[in-house]
């Protein structure tokens, strides 16, 4: 079968047209506040999700023994029966230490939200949005651990973000980053209220803060609990830069968040009860 | 003109495809997980120009909607957006061909950089109009540039890839038309 365009044009351009008008209908109806999967988008997601969990482990095999490298050239100055005595030693203590730092975080992560009433998942980063245009993340927990749309993501040092979307065993989840993600907050020492906005540089803003309110650079924003994503009280980011315009009625404040996002390696998600959410 | 027998358009989209799939795995999982997080590089573009400018087809636009439902599974930007751009930058090409000549490096650096741009402006107006807020673009541009040159330089290089699954014997020097 042989496609000649010369001869074809016509069908070309009502496959243009076909095209144009399914990916303006796809347009209108999307939305960057939550988005259900389709069975393709969930379909592919379980098949490439892995694909990338697969890469950070390669990527934690290849510094394990880029590690091991050079202690094995730290110790070759060593004898040889001391040297693989060393060596076996070394490897146990990396991986113990390894252990017991994962396990440290584990906890520390577990025992932050012991005063938050919701059930907690504990979940690994795989990965980041392949747009420059959103600042989502992608862990390796999802509906069959019983992550909910919207639940709200925490690590010990606050806020990460919510549920944006979810496949069975993979979520993604748009951050605090994001433009898209809007968060009711307080500032914790003058209680003004306002709303955190992703911005660039891995930084957020709080707008609508009175320009009367007395906020200070280094205050600390926390969630004010409005909202029904965020639970209330929860660090988000402190205040690194004030901005107040000599006319307008609120001030511009830029936040750095709590969170290290380049440093990001596992998240807790809460998820609410049942009841909680009918309410 | 081009000419593809099904079969092979088939074939030489699925390598397409796959490559596309080991790149965005890489730009969306490797670079964040060795502390580049700041910059990513959207390979899903340079797969639609180079169908825009090499594959010639009735199955064009069909190509495009299966290459952004690809890149979709990696970026909550979804399908939409990139397919209405890609068709309407892939119609812009096949107007300007007799104008395009990609016939040197350089050039297909230029070319792939002036419809980055044109993308860009396309895919942004699409986000804030949907958000109802213009007030990112000029952030957002900031940060497009330094990720919209590296691909322009890499895409004479990537365009060779391609043009060996979609069995092409040109100069290797750039992608003629």
């Amino acid at each position: 079968m042989k496609i000649a365009i010369s001869e074809n044009s016509k069908i070309k351009l009502i496959n243009i047209l076909l095209v144009l008008i399914f990916s303006i209908y796809g347009v209108s109806k999307k939305s960057f506040k939550h988005d259900e999967v389709s069975t393709f988008q969930s379909v592919m997601m379980e098949v490439f999700a892995p694909l990338q969990q697969g890469t950070m482990s390669l990527k934690e095999r290849v510094d394990y023994v880029f590690t091991h490298y050079f202690f094995l050239i730290e110790t070759s100055k060593k004898n040889q029966i001391l040297k693989k005595k060393i060596q076996e030693l070394e490897n146990a203590i990396f991986q113990f230490e390894e252990v017991q730092k994962e396990n440290e975080r584990l906890k520390e992560l577990l025992k932050f939200g012991e005063d938050i009433p919701r059930e907690k998942v504990l979940a690994q980063v795989v990965g980041w949005d392949s747009s420059n245009e959103f600042k989502v993340l992608r862990i390796n927990k999802g509906k069959k651990d019983g992550i909910k749309l919207k639940s709200p993501v925490i690590t010990i040092n606050g806020l990460v973000g919510y549920v944006y979307r979810l496949s069975n065993n993979y979520s993604d989840i748009l951050t605090i980053l994001d433009q898209n993600n809007r968060v009711d907050s307080i500032v914790s020492r003058t209680r003004s209220h306002g709303i955190i906005e992703g911005l660039a540089n891995f930084k957020a803003r709080l707008k609508y803060v009175v320009r009367t309110e007395p906020v200070e650079i280094g205050d600390m924003v926390i969630t004010a609990g409005l909202g029904n994503i965020y639970p209330k009280g929860i660090k988000v980011g402190k205040i690194t830069n004030i901005e107040k315009e000599s006319y307008g009625l609120t001030q511009s404040i830029e936040i750095t968040p709590t969170v290290d996002f380049h440093r990001l390696e596992e998240v807790v998600v809460l998820i609410a009860r049942e009841e909680e959410q009918k309410e | 003109m081009n000419q593809y027998k099904l079969k092979e358009l088939v074939l030489s989209f699925l390598y397409t495809c796959i490559l596309l799939v080991v790149l965005e795995v890489f730009s969306a999982t490797f670079l964040p997980s060795v502390g580049l997080s700041s910059y990513i590089l959207s390979f899903h573009i340079l797969v639609v120009l180079f169908i825009g400018f090499r594959v010639q087809t009735i199955y064009q636009p069909y190509l495009i909607l299966m290459v952004e439902l690809i890149h979709s599974v990696f970026t909550i930007e979804g399908w939409a957006i990139g397919t209405l751009a890609g068709i309407i930058v892939t119609s812009l090409i096949s107007y300007l061909k007799d104008m395009i000549q990609l016939n040197s490096r350089l050039s297909t650096i230029i070319v792939v950089q002036i419809f980055q741009v044109i993308w860009f402006v396309l895919v942004s107006s699409l986000i804030s109009i949907k958000l109802g807020d213009f007030s990112y673009i000029l952030t957002r541009f900031w940060r497009f540039l330094p990720e919209s040159f590296l691909l322009s330089l890499i895409s004479p290089f990537f365009f060779i890839v391609l043009m060996k699954f979609w069995g092409t014997k040109k100069s290797l020097k750039g992608v003629r038309i």
